[in-house]
């Protein structure tokens, strides 16, 4: 049984041109962590706040773990969903200590139980009877995220939970919170904006545009074999160029040459596309067949980021490639490159 | 909020109104923006807000169908004199508080001048002295037979005079320019006046040309208030025998001339209206908002020789609004009290004014939470509607609110009038907004997010409501209950004119007692009253 059904779930915001969410479905199996990823205005956070009941759709169902909890002549309060929510502040009660506040709205005989439970769960052994203003921002969250997981919820929602946090702080809790979640066993969506999040907690990222659904995948699936022109440029980078499958099927042949593709979707020799080449994809190499000089390059520290220009026959192409930090790299410098076939993907449009 | 709703709020409006307009069944969908409250918090809100606005409505039509005869009459008598005495004792009060508030709030606020913090207080303080209380003592002190006619021989001047109750009055109203405009001092953004020094301004020209127009919004804000107060005044005006607006309806009151009180109640009722335009519009003209920034405490500015005239203008100020009523009824309470002022009765005109005012208090932060709860989770036209009719007495003199009970009590409710409920009502009327206004500012501060993980924790909205808005409401919700409790037993034209016979309040014996002289009697009351009213002064204070 899948843990949540959207089907052709609409909302409209009344007087906006494009939809809020349109025509969206996807399926959330049990025990998965599902991550919704866009740009700030996608729609996404509207998807989340229609799980949970706090929006109704204008079109489409909704169903937890196989309840249909909103559709057409059904409409289950968000009280009632057994949905468990970690939202963007925490939204932790100022005046009710840490184990008050994860025993909000349990039933008196298993408070007591309950809470302590929840606090080794979420690693607060201790700390119950401080107030949430005693707390760090890490340990709110995990207050947060014990009160949603206290009620055994079917799924449990997370809005953008890790955007009040400090560098630092974010790549730790995003460990731990995927930790605590995959030992609770509860399938869980999380709603966010940044890549690395989507990427680091997610089994699955659901990649949205506009209200629409751009692809769905796993991390690696989503950033090795891009599906669409944006899920390309927006999860991560990428040069797109425009070319004709090769006779093998396992080639394009483009402006910068021909190149090897590990993922064509099995369209015919001789077709026109379009594909995508990961920086990764560019390799260095004294004997390579690309040759370009550097255009622009930006230091990460651990890679160079470059905008390589590459010469062809129909004039020059913008390349972008990442170079080990150890090269010596200047704006002007002539580099030759092949490309390994892993990172590149035919892109349908 | 997802972004794309609020850049869409427009559209959405045009959007429920086409709505609306094509099925008649979503008019209220389209009235509420898309997101109706529940029938019992929308009904009670409606009969609180119909029941405020009703006897003021009531005035009005009472004073308008008076008659042209009367209207006439009156215009050609008592209107032209009661509306020079009323406006020009405004505008100099006002004019006068502005410059001692603004003056003051910048010697505390952004000099070295020694002592800024217990000035600060000093110069809140007169606040909790009701003005009529204030009146009395400086009759006591300046009047005919007062302490220094006493003592050299004659009166300095003429307390009883326009300049002696323009004086009067100022003393007691400057603290709410004081208030609201340290408060805009205080959270006043830098920069602005940093930018202005490097562009090569001067002291002087950065405070003429960046700060104080800057504080335009708060100035006007506390002149709104002074002017406001200086209109809707009976007690002071009337012990100092200067004859306004109020003063004249609570007369013709007294000789039953219910619709002449109507038809200057009228008159009154578009001063004020005027007033209140003349701020909205200056306001959402200049509707500049300093972003906070980062805070950083000012240098502040040298006085060098002019610290003494600074000490010395404050002093005064202190001396004039505080030190001298105070000590005076200290004085007179002493005498009084070895006279057997605290008696039996006095014991009784106490209690009269606790029960009172308590009852008002009580219902008032009860009455006040289903509307503020629609404004704040239920933002629409139809809840500022709502909130709107309910403020309606807010700006408005207690003899007219007493004027309009006293219609309608009389004509269709009469078996009430005369009793208790009457007066308490009035209260209501003339308070809720302060208990509104409290309760709103706490509200504001609870994030719609908390009632959305109580909803997800497994409360229905009234759970949520109970068990998640109202523990973190209570500061403001007693608040609201103080504030109230201390104007009710301060409040002193509407008792005199609503309260049941024989049912004296400790403000309508000080009124009766320094009527008559006896000063000695009245002080003791006085005093209690300010000590009750120093209670919410923390409050009171962070209202501005």
């Amino acid at each position: 049984m899948k843990a949540i059904t959207l089907k052709n779930v609409k909302k409209d915001y009344p007087g906006c041109s494009v939809p809020a969410v349109d025509n969206l479905s996807l399926e959330v199996e049990e025990g998965e962590i599902l991550t919704l990823l866009g740009p700030s205005g996608c729609g996404k956070t509207t998807t989340l706040r229609l799980i949970a009941g706090f929006e109704r759709p204008d079109q489409g169902s909704i169903a937890l773990a196989g309840r249909i909890v909103t559709g057409p002549g059904r409409w289950i309060p968000p009280e009632k969903r057994k949905v468990g929510m970690v939202f963007q502040d925490y939204a932790l009660l100022p005046h009710l200590t840490v184990g008050e506040n994860i025993a909000l709205g349990l039933k008196k005989e298993t408070r007591g139980r309950k809470v302590v439970e929840m606090t080794a769960l979420v690693n607060l052994q201790g700390l119950e009877n401080r107030y949430p203003h005693e707390l760090s921002g890490g340990q709110q969250q995990r207050v947060a995220l014990a009160r949603a997981l206290a009620h055994n919820p079917v799924v449990i929602l997370l809005d953008e939970p890790f955007s009040n946090l400090d560098t630092d702080l974010r790549s730790y809790m995003r460990r731990e919170v995927t930790k605590i979640i995959k030992a609770a066993g509860t399938t869980a969506v999380f709603v966010t904006h940044d890549l690395k999040d989507a990427l680091a907690v997610s089994d699955r990222v659901a990649v949205i545009k506009d209200g629409r659904l751009e692809q769905v995948g796993s991390p690696v699936a989503i950033y090795r074999h891009p599906e669409t022109e944006f899920v390309a440029t927006f999860v991560g980078k990428s040069t797109i160029l425009d070319g004709v499958i090769g006779p093998d099927r396992r080639s394009v042949k483009t402006a910068i040459g021909t190149i090897p593709c590990a993922h064509t979707h099995n369209h015919l020799p001789g077709r026109q596309v379009k594909v995508s080449i990961r920086p990764d994809s560019f390799e260095l190499d004294p004997a390579g067949d690309i040759r370009g000089t550097i255009k622009e390059t930006i230091y990460g520290g651990n890679e160079i980021e470059a905008v390589l220009e590459a010469r062809t026959t129909n004039g020059p192409v913008d390349l972008q490639v990442h170079i080990h930090p150890e090269e010596n790299t200047r704006e002007g410098t002539e580099l030759r490159f092949h490309v390994l076939p892993e990172f590149v993907a035919v892109i349908d449009h | 909020m997802p972004e794309k709703e609020t850049a869409c709020a427009e559209n959405r409006i045009a959007y429920y109104r086409q709505a609306a307009l094509e099925n008649p069944s979503r008019f209220r969908l389209y009235i509420w923006r898309g997101n109706p409250p529940g029938f019992i918090p929308e009904a009670l809100a409606l009969v609180t807000a119909l029941v405020m606005f009703i006897p003021i409505l009531y005035v009005l039509v009472r004073g308008i169908q008076g008659g042209w005869e009367r209207w006439l009459t009156l215009l050609d008598t008592r209107i032209p004199h009661l509306l020079w005495n009323t406006l020009s004792l405004t505008v100099v009060v006002s004019l006068a508080a502005l410059l001692i508030g603004v003056a003051a709030a910048w010697l505390v606020t952004r000099t070295d001048l020694p002592g800024r913090k217990i000035w600060a207080w000093l110069l809140a303080l007169p606040l909790v002295v009701p003005p009529y209380v204030g009146a009395i003592s400086y009759i006591i002190v300046f009047g005919p037979q007062g302490l220094v006619r006493n003592l050299v021989g004659e009166a300095p001047f003429d307390i009883y005079s326009f300049g002696g109750v323009a004086a009067v009055l100022t003393m007691f109203t400057y603290p709410y320019v004081f208030l609201i405009t340290s408060a805009a001092l205080k959270r006043f953004n830098l920069n602005y006046e940093e930018a202005g020094r490097m562009a090569g301004l001067n002291h002087l020209q950065v405070f003429r040309k960046i700060t104080l127009p800057l504080l335009r919004p708060a100035m006007g804000a506390g002149v709104l208030l002074v002017s406001l107060y200086a209109l809707s005044d009976f007690g002071l005006v009337s012990m100092l025998r200067y004859t306004t607006f109020t003063t004249a309806i609570y007369f013709q009151m007294g000789s039953f001339d219910r619709l002449s009180a109507a038809v200057l109640s009228v008159v009154l009722i578009l001063i004020t209206l005027v007033i209140l335009w003349l701020e909205y519009r200056t306001r959402s003209r200049q509707r500049f908002v300093q972003d906070a920034g980062t805070f950083r405490k000012p240098l502040p500015f040298s006085l060098g020789r002019w610290r003494l005239a600074g000490l010395l203008g404050l002093g005064a100020v202190v001396a004039s609004a505080l030190v001298l009523p105070l000590s005076v009824l200290v004085y007179w309470s002493y005498y009084g009290i070895a006279r057997g002022a605290l008696d039996g009765r006095f014991l009784e005109y106490t209690s009269h004014s606790l029960l009172t005012a308590g009852a008002a208090a009580i219902f008032c932060a009860v009455l006040a939470l289903p509307l503020v709860y629609l404004k704040s989770r239920h933002p629409s036209p139809v809840s500022s509607f709502y909130e709107k009719l309910a403020l309606a007495g807010y700006a408005l003199p207690g003899v007219i609110i007493a004027l309009g009970m006293v219609f309608i009590f009389n004509s269709y409710i009469p078996a009430l009038y005369g009793t208790a409920v009457v007066l308490v009502l009035a209260y209501i009327i003339r308070f809720l907004p302060q208990a509104m206004q409290a309760e709103s500012a706490s509200l504001n501060q609870v994030s719609p997010r908390l009632d959305e993980a109580g909803r997800s924790l497994g409360y229905p909205p009234w759970q949520v409501i109970s068990r998640i808005i109202l523990p973190l409401i209570r500061p403001g919700i007693l608040a609201g209950m103080a504030l109230v409790f201390v104007s009710a037993v301060k409040e002193l034209p509407a008792t005199l004119l609503l309260r049941p016979p024989g049912m004296d309040t400790l403000a309508v014996r000080i009124w009766i007692e320094a009527s008559e002289g006896f000063y000695d009697m009245a002080a003791p009351a006085s005093l209690l009253i300010i000590i009750v009213s120093a209670v919410p002064l923390k409050w009171l204070i962070n209202r501005f």
